[in-house]
């Protein structure tokens, strides 16, 4: 683990992938571009058949399927796969379509990227992925002036152990996982009332002057999290 | 249904407007006829003229001046003069047939002044010792011989005319109205069949009654309507399949083109000339990208083909996230995104179908990026007038000229244009946000931004609360 660096790379990049396309030189090129960010642990299937029997043998952490496959569709595979284990599945196929999106989420998958893509897209996909599957095993957030521990919604800051309430958890959690990014209100609305279009502006940003409260030295003057005017919030984690 | 009743309002005032006529046109050859009638008081009246001129020329001997002599003679008409006393005819014209008697008893002059000797129409005028009769030639004149009615009829005529009058025409009525029910019967299934021809629907008219013909006809023109629709939108799914089809099978070969030029540009190893060269296949492969999305979605939803899952949303919300995934993705900040909305307006309530707006939202965007190369700073903004919702995106780029301008608001692009034309017309971005905006009945205006560089302006109902 690098000094600073809030998650541990070198432990998602340790993670087993199975990838599932029916041509070769796709494949080739998947593994060239995983291998080049540091993934080892990778192996291939170019049908139904094999892939079920790797994911017997080889026990994979994640795994990317194309949806049309010679001997079947990766919808029905992914219900096969979901059965042997519980680990993360990302569509990668030329299917571009709303509905064959939102069935590949409707049906548990995890992110659906539409051929053609650029590699840094794929890679940035498959960590957040990871990150946020195999959450449980990374350790305290750390940010300018505090440190947020999700397991327990607490922050510590000067060694002081602060309790974080539902809300506040939920909407840390939002931007965390968006850590860099502006996260829009209406999108950290809905992460802390649910899919409700209208209204809690106002609500939100009580929130956020609580939140400040808790993880900045000065809340006037935030450093973490930043108020993009108009459009949102961003979390700023250090070493990132 | 409307030119129905219409059609029976026109159709009555005709009939009244006929029996109008009928009645003016039946006293007019009344009073015609009633003149040429006039002069048959005629042989009366020569009787009177005679009687005047017939002249005792001595010793019970008469004469008649010779014109009127030779007038009755002409006529074929005779005459006799019977004294007042004998009852005797005392002078007689020489055409006289033998078969009239030569004396009279008073019963017979009541009987020849109402009627006929022997069939020879007879009139009488007064002389001054006797009476004077014309026989006229056999059928030359009809006598009434018992004129005579009840005074009342006579008094009550008007009255009478009127009544007959009324049942006449409310024959006619009652004959108009039932011969039209049936045909008014017949023609409304005809009617309706026609108009819901052009509403697209297949139509059934029953082919009986007086009108089975049309009945046929329309029914037929159904048919070859559906035939026709059907081949077109047949025509139309298949040419969206294709595109679709290409489309996807595009995909995966771009994929590895993408992915390698992408490794190949990150590569240490090579040149600089050589990544940069890399950086160029990335950077079309990507506009490929995006033009096979655009080609895609252009033909869908010009063919109908693509669904629309309209829901209430929230506009501010939409173009809030379309600027966050903006601002999230550039990286080197060459194309900053200014947030031009009024702080107060957080919600703006539409029915739209939410990753069609998005998708129109920053396909603006990405003009304004693409035809930007250098940099510009765009400016976005949702602002509410009454019941309308507008989006704004805005930048202070190279612009366009106001030839332009015209050109892109009115010129139907070459995917949805049957003319066969080289000139080259603006992209596919464009035509899908205005196709977009189209299907949820709002309007897209391309204007100069107030910037310096070229604006859009989006507007959309707002949804009733």
């Amino acid at each position: 683990m690098k000094e600073g660096v809030y998650v541990d790379y070198e432990y998602l990049k340790s993670k087993r992938l199975l990838l599932v396309d029916d041509q070769q030189e796709l494949l080739d090129m998947l593994i060239s571009i995983l291998k080049e960010e540091g993934f080892n642990s990778i192996v291939t299937a170019k049908t139904v058949k094999d892939a079920l029997a790797l994911a017997d043998s080889f026990q994979p952490e994640l795994a990317i399927l194309d949806v049309m496959l010679p001997d079947g569709n990766g919808f029905s595979l992914m219900e096969q796969l979901k059965h042997k284990g519980e680990y993360p599945i990302l569509f990668l196929t030329a299917r571009g379509e709303d509905e064959d999106k939102l069935k590949g989420f409707g049906l548990g998958a995890d992110d659906y990227v539409v051929k053609p893509f650029l590699p840094k897209e794929l890679t940035f996909r498959i960590m957040a992925i990871l990150r946020r599957s195999y959450k449980g095993e990374n350790p305290l957030v750390k940010l300018q002036n505090s440190e947020i521990d999700f397991d327990r919604a607490e922050v510590i800051k000067n060694g002081e152990h602060i309790t974080l309430t539902a809300k506040e958890h939920d909407i840390l959690a939002v931007l965390y996982r968006n850590a860099g990014r502006i996260v829009t209100i209406d999108a950290l609305c809905e992460a802390a009332w649910g899919d409700n279009p209208f209204g809690y502006e106002n609500s939100l940003m009580a929130h956020i002057r609580r939140i400040r409260e808790k993880i900045e030295l000065n809340p006037s003057h935030p450093v973490s999290l930043i108020t993009v005017k108009g459009l949102g919030y961003k979390l700023i984690i250090r070493g990132k | 249904m409307r030119s129905v009743p219409k059609l029976i309002r026109r159709y009555i005032s005709i009939l009244l407007l006929t029996c109008v006529l009928l009645i003016i046109l039946n006293f007019v050859l009344l009073a015609i006829l009633a003149v040429n009638q006039a002069p048959n008081a005629y042989p009366w009246k020569t009787s009177e003229e005679v009687a005047a001129a017939l002249q005792l020329i001595g010793d019970g001997e008469y004469a008649l001046p010779e014109s009127i002599a030779l007038e009755l003679k002409n006529s074929n008409v005779w005459a006799i003069y019977i004294d007042n006393e004998t009852k005797q005819v005392i002078w007689k014209t020489d055409n006289l047939p033998k078969t009239i008697p030569m004396s009279y008893t008073i019963s017979d002059i009541a009987s020849l002044t109402r009627g006929y000797i022997d069939g020879y129409p007879t009139f009488t005028g007064k002389a001054a010792n006797g009476l004077v009769v014309l026989g006229y030639p056999k059928d030359s004149f009809w006598k009434h011989m018992w004129p005579s009615w009840d005074y009342y009829t006579i008094a009550n005529l008007p009255k009478t005319l009127l009544t007959v009058f009324a049942f006449n025409t409310a024959l006619i009525f009652l004959i108009y109205i039932v011969a039209n029910s049936k045909l008014l019967k017949s023609i409304k299934p005809i009617v309706n069949g026609i108009q819901s021809l052009p509403t697209g629907e297949p139509v059934y008219v029953k082919e009986k009654g007086l009108l089975s013909e049309l009945a046929i006809n329309i029914n037929k023109t159904s048919e070859i309507l559906q035939s026709q629709n059907n081949q077109l939108r047949r025509k139309e799914s298949a040419r969206a399949n294709w595109i679709a089809g290409v489309s996807h099978d595009i995909r995966t070969p771009l994929s590895m083109v993408m992915g390698y030029a992408s490794q190949l540009k990150e590569d240490t190893h090579l040149t600089d000339e050589q990544r940069q060269k890399a950086k160029v296949i990335v950077k079309q492969s990507e506009r490929m990208k995006n033009l096979i999305n655009d080609l895609n979605l252009a033909s869908k939803l010009e063919y109908n083909m693509q669904p629309i899952n309209a829901k209430s949303e929230n506009m501010v919300a939409i173009v809030r996230q379309v600027i966050v995934d903006f601002i999230n993705m550039d990286i080197d900040d060459t194309h900053p995104i200014e947030w031009e909305t009024d702080d107060f307006l957080t919600i703006c309530p539409v029915k739209a179908d939410k990753a069609l707006i998005k998708r129109a939202v920053s396909n603006l965007i990405q003009n304004c990026i693409n035809h930007n190369e250098k940099g510009c700073k765009i400016y976005v903004s949702v602002a509410v007038d009454k019941d309308k919702c507008t989006v704004t995106v805005a930048d202070d780029g190279v612009g366009v000229t106001d030839e332009q301008i015209e050109k892109l608001n009115n010129t139907p692009h070459y995917m949805v244009c049957d003319e066969n034309t080289t000139e080259q017309r603006h992209g596919l971005g464009l035509l899908i946000v205005k196709q977009i905006l189209a299907v949820h009945g709002g309007t897209t205006v391309i204007e100069l931004s107030p910037y310096g560089g070229f604006s859009v302006k989006l507007t959309l109902p707002i949804q009733e609360s």
